[in-house]
């Protein structure tokens, strides 16, 4: 098989001590060496309380023997082998825990790889990913994300969260309602670090050639949900509670957020053009949990930065965007540049075929894929200017409102992405 | 006096026949190494472009921004240039030798002084190609990430590599030539020079306050400015 490759004796050992299992949970504790040994308690208390029957494993996955956050989580010890109970709870079954190290620094699709192989050879019918840096992580949330798959036969369960109106604005105005549009699901957080699949979709990805992508090497999890619709295989979200705020990392640097996710979710519409060419409308997801929920926090953001950013991003990156944009969007782009602040509104009719053009000029290659991706980031704040000042006072029911419109838009103008995809690249000089 | 010209006339016949009997076999075996040549350069370029579209250059190019700057040229894309320069080479080259079977006096000194010079001729090319590659797409990656970090002037700086990377290519390409080779490095080091030592003075005595807010802004926390932006996921 393909896993025994790439996975080292040791975590091999490991795995067949183990035999078969009915869940795993797998994560990456690289860079959480403060938070790993509370996200391994949650894991287990969610075994304890809510599959006292099933055989469970927790796979983390570190950054070899050197690696601080992997020696912690390996060192920990397991509350149920140990016979710690938590009060009142009885496990009918051991809990394992698998150490797998990886040598250096394993990115997420290493990471996401080790896992699926894992899940693979112990025959794991429902598996879940989780963030040990994530603070929502809760026993609840785990069997929320594990139930879906284990209970109700789901392949692929995408995470909604309770989080602020004001945040999350790429995922409500670009990858939720362009890959609803595109590929006929509405996944709302289509980029998250929590989600759960089904063993046998483990086994699908597991054997496609493209690990080493460096889209699936940064952001696996698109890939795979895209995958699951791919194969008709079953989708569904659940409600996880509160989105935990990313506090450092690259996780708030846009162009690199950009990169990442607009960046896989361009490459997934060149490396699965037959499923989306051919998808009709879109259809809902089922939703365990509440829906999808709004809070009001008040937060800090610096509006007229944003705006300025817009515009001096526009006027320079001038020869770039011609390149990229119809002549019609680009010059619909650069008269919004010089309204005044307080009128700019970027419409969501040129903000959609804005997003079509960047598709299929990176379809084309007209430029430097990555560059083309990173030329988005003054777009992209423009948009989010427009909406800050767009719903400043809205409730979360009209924001939900617009956004269905917005998705409506995208499912509108999708016959002019297909035009453009097959259209012959003009030569401009 | 007659028979004298008439031997005469007959000498000059003679040595006519004995010139085109010299010399239509050497033109024939020309023609025949030129349309040979022809043939090979055609399977070649044949050859050539189905080796390179199964390595996808094309794609490669594109990515590399190379495409572009061959566009901006008007020239085709990468796997069409390079296989139609291979065609051209050895169709050149079968010409060149042809011609050399003809035996004209300093035509074959002329010849292979051409064969001489034209690897540096080739080499010189592709410098200055891979010069304007490598430019552009430095120069844009620059510009970008001038744009989206805020910069105040993106473009200077932007233009600024295109500038130095395209001096450098120039001068490596006369080097190359071996044209004023002395004078080329002379002029480029002063070039060179001149502008970093301008940059360095205009950064460090005219902008001292822009030295210090970008010394502060790359030096500094940057959680303050983390904040003021939503977060995109």
């Amino acid at each position: 098989m393909a896993e025994d490759v790439f996975l080292s004796d040791d975590l091999l050992r490991q795995l067949m001590s183990v035999g078969e299992v009915d869940l795993l949970v797998g994560m990456s504790s690289l860079h959480a060496a403060n938070t790993v040994s509370h996200a391994l308690d949650e894991i287990e208390e969610s075994f304890q309380r809510n599959f006292v029957r099933q055989r469970v494993v927790i796979v983390n996955v570190g950054g070899g023997d050197n690696d601080e956050d992997s020696a912690r989580a390996k060192g920990h010890d397991n509350l149920a082998e140990k016979g710690v109970r938590v009060p009142g709870i009885t496990s009918l079954r051991t809990s394992h825990r698998v150490a797998a190290n990886v040598p250096g620094s394993p990115s997420p699709g290493i990471a996401l790889r080790t896992i699926l192989a894992a899940a693979d050879l112990l025959r794991a019918r429902a598996c879940a990913v989780v963030s040990p840096a994530a603070s929502n992580l809760t026993p609840d949330s785990v069997a929320n994300l594990l139930r879906p798959v284990y209970r109700e036969k789901f392949d692929f369960v995408a995470p909604l969260y309770t989080r602020n109106k004001y945040q999350g604005l790429l995922a409500r105005n670009l990858l939720y309602p362009m890959s609803r549009a595109l590929f006929g699901w509405g996944i709302r957080e289509l980029f998250s670090e929590e989600w759960a699949f089904s063993g046998r979709l483990a086994a699908l990805c597991l054997n496609q050639d493209v690990w080493h992508e460096e889209a699936i090497q940064a952001r696996p999890e698109a890939w795979m949900a895209i995958s699951a619709m791919a194969s008709d295989f079953r989708c569904c979200q659940a409600f996880l509670g509160e989105k935990s705020p990313v506090t450092k990392g690259l996780g708030r640097d846009i162009v690199e957020v950009l990169r990442q996710t607009v960046g896989t979710l361009f490459w997934c519409l060149e490396t699965r053009q037959s499923l989306w060419l051919d998808s009709g409308r879109s259809q809902s997801v089922p939703t365990f949990g509440p829906a999808h929920e709004l809070t009001s926090d008040p937060t800090d953001l610096d509006r007229h930065r944003i705006f300025e950013m817009f515009r001096s991003g526009v006027t320079e990156l001038e020869p770039i965007l011609s390149s990229i944009l119809d002549p019609e969007t680009h010059s619909e782009i650069k008269s919004i540049v010089s309204l005044e602040e307080g009128k700019f509104r970027f419409k969501s009719g040129l903000w959609v075929r804005t997003l079509y053009d960047f598709a299929a000029s990176y379809h084309h290659a007209v430029i430097n894929r990555d560059h083309l991706v990173q030329a988005l980031a003054p777009l992209y704040r423009g948009m989010t200017y427009s909406f800050l000042a767009e719903h400043s006072d809205s409730s979360p029911a009209e924001m939900e409102t617009a956004s269905e419109t917005l998705c409506g838009e995208f499912e509108l103008q999708k016959p002019y992405l297909m035009e453009r995809w097959k259209a012959k690249v003009e030569v401009k000089l | 006096m007659r028979q004298t010209i008439l031997r005469a006339l007959e000498q000059v016949y003679g040595n006519l026949v004995h010139m085109i009997a010299e010399f239509l076999p050497r033109f024939l075996v020309m023609l025949i190494i030129i349309v040979i040549g022809l043939l090979v350069a055609f399977v070649l370029k044949y050859i050539l472009r189905a080796l390179l579209g199964l390595t996808k250059l094309d794609r490669v190019s594109d990515d590399a921004g190379a495409s572009r700057v061959l566009r901006m040229a008007h020239l085709p894309p990468m796997t069409e240039l390079l296989s139609r320069s291979i065609f051209w080479v050895t169709w050149i080259g079968f010409i060149l030798v042809g011609l050399s079977v003809l035996g004209v006096a300093g035509l074959q000194e002329q010849i292979s002084r051409l064969f001489q010079f034209l690897p540096e001729v080739f080499v010189a090319i592709l410098i200055l190609f891979l010069g304007a590659v490598i430019a552009n797409f430095l120069s844009r990656t620059a510009l970008l990430a001038a744009v989206n970090a805020g910069h105040p002037s993106p473009k200077i700086l932007s233009w600024s590599i295109r500038f130095v990377i395209w001096i450098l290519a120039i001068s490596m390409t006369l080097e190359e030539l071996g044209v004023a080779r002395r004078t080329a490095i002379s002029a480029f080091s002063i070039i060179f020079g001149a502008t970093m030592l301008g940059l360095a003075i205009a950064f460090g005595l005219g902008g001292q306050d822009l030295a210090r807010k970008c010394l502060e802004r790359y030096l500094g926390d940057t959680k303050k400015k983390e904040e003021k932006e939503p977060q995109p996921l």
